[in-house]
């Protein structure tokens, strides 16, 4: 993985091949977070493209020593997300329709395309659930609890005893990996 | 806010119990919080290491739930960034002759300001009386398709009229309204009646004039006359024996209120 802190100068000073490269690392990964807010293929499609743009509008504001740059990345993709599906804007519709029209046909997606995989399932299903709705659904907690249908209080130990489930899981697979990698060597 | 470790509405402990961190992360914080808990976390490793972990284990999570766009959107994306490159320009070195550039360029620019102003107003003006003959036109052609259409409606009246087979025959008012009269022509081999009524007494709203044929002893309906028309066609009625006509309740009535007679004329 190219050091962030460095792409990311790179596409201040308007150097295109960074962002290329920091696409290819990251679009899936925000892909798959936008099209799971908005069930949307061009809708999520146009997106994806605005977030990236953004990224390259504001690499300079980007700040290492806060966060990790998918982090920054998520938040500018969820919050692009969000504001669309408020104020649903014509222009991402329209805009080169000829995207637009090879997708029609699969405009909306099902719910086994956009199943979760990998540690989250894991997880027992309240708690899969709690990540997902925040984190896949762009709710806030409070919409969240809401829609759970459980106090605001439980509701947030249901995120955080996924997150240390996840913790552990991860940390795991860590571990395994290294291990893994002492036999080779 | 006084941003001091134990009197903050932010202390660790808060932090931890509301899960801050994770609605930091998720973008759910407003922009004084999110400052304020940055500031927190700056000084305090553990908060740090915990954070980290936080953004390490999302990213892993989004990264085994990716789903990989089309590849166009890739190519699309690039093409828009080169419209988006701005490339800096260095404006120090060719300040100084662009200024003579400019002045004379300004200069120019005037000349053309004005005379650009005064050839607008000129079209303007002739716009403006153009407009008003188009105006005029529009009225006169107006006026010109109104007569064409008096004048087609009066021969086609005339032409029913004086067709050899059409009979005139005159309905005179009786002692309930002695001034009334009307006109009817009768074309028993066009089966056509047309009525002048312009004779009758005018009604109030509530009230019109029908006109009904005898057949037999049976009165039927030739219609209601209606108000405000000379010349109108009415039903035309096999075998009628008279024209009878009452004063009926606006819009007319199933049959005649007999005491309601106002006129009538038999025919031969």
């Amino acid at each position: 993985m190219p050091n962030e802190i460095q792409l990311l100068t790179q596409i201040k000073n308007g150097d295109a091949k960074a962002l290329s490269l920091l696409y290819d690392n990251y679009s899936g990964a925000l892909y798959g977070v936008i099209i799971r807010m908005c069930k949307n293929e061009a809708v999520a499609q146009e997106l994806l493209q605005e977030t990236f743009l953004k990224i390259w509008q504001k690499a300079g504001s980007f700040d290492p020593e806060k966060g990790k740059f998918y982090t920054w990345a998520y938040r500018i993709a969820r919050n692009l997300t969000l504001n669309e599906l408020r104020n649903p804007s014509p222009l991402i519709q329209t805009e080169d329709l000829s995207v637009y029209k090879e997708k029609v046909a699969t405009e909306v997606l099902t719910i086994d395309e956009l199943k979760l995989n990998g540690s989250i399932k894991k997880l027992e299903s309240h708690h899969q659930k709690a990540i997902e709705l925040v984190y896949f659904q762009g709710l806030t907690h409070r919409e969240a609890h809401e829609e759970m249908n459980v106090p605001l209080g439980t509701f947030k130990s249901y995120v955080q005893q996924a997150l240390k489930k996840l913790r552990e899981s991860y940390q795991l697979t860590i571990f395994l990996g290294w291990l893994l990698m002492e036999q080779i060597l | 806010m006084a941003l001091n470790g134990t009197d903050t509405m932010m202390d660790k402990k808060a932090i931890l119990e509301t899960g801050m961190l994770e609605r930091y992360l998720l973008g759910e914080l407003s922009s004084s919080e999110s400052q304020q808990l940055e500031a927190i976390i700056k000084r305090d490793t553990e908060l740090q290491r915990l954070f980290q972990e936080m953004e390490s284990d999302f990213e892993k999570m989004a990264q085994e739930n990716a789903i990989a766009p089309p590849s166009e959107l890739k190519d699309q994306l690039m093409s828009r960034l080169k419209k988006k490159e701005t490339p800096v320009i260095s404006l120090d070195e060719k300040n100084r002759s662009m200024k003579q550039y400019l002045a004379i360029a300004a200069t120019i620019a005037l000349l053309f300001g004005i005379t650009t102003i005064w050839l607008y107003n000129q079209i303007n003006t002739m716009q403006d009386k153009i407009e008003m003959v188009e105006a005029e036109n529009s009225v006169l052609k107006n006026n010109f398709e109104e007569f064409e259409d008096n004048y087609d409606e009066v021969i086609t009246w005339y032409n029913q009229i004086n067709d050899p087979n059409t009979i005139q025959l005159v309905l005179n008012g009786n002692e309930k309204s002695p001034t009334a009269k009307a006109i009817s022509y009768v074309n028993h081999s066009t089966k056509m009646v047309v009525v002048n009524a312009a004779g009758l007494p005018p009604l109030d709203n509530d009230h019109d004039y029908q006109l009904w044929a005898d057949v037999e002893g049976e009165m039927i309906d030739m219609g209601v006359i209606p108000k405000d028309t000379e010349m109108v066609a009415m039903q035309y009625i096999d075998k009628a024996e008279s024209f009878n006509i009452t004063i009926e309740q606006a819009g007319g009535n199933d049959h005649p209120t007999v005491e309601q007679l106002i006129s009538n004329v038999y025919l031969k």
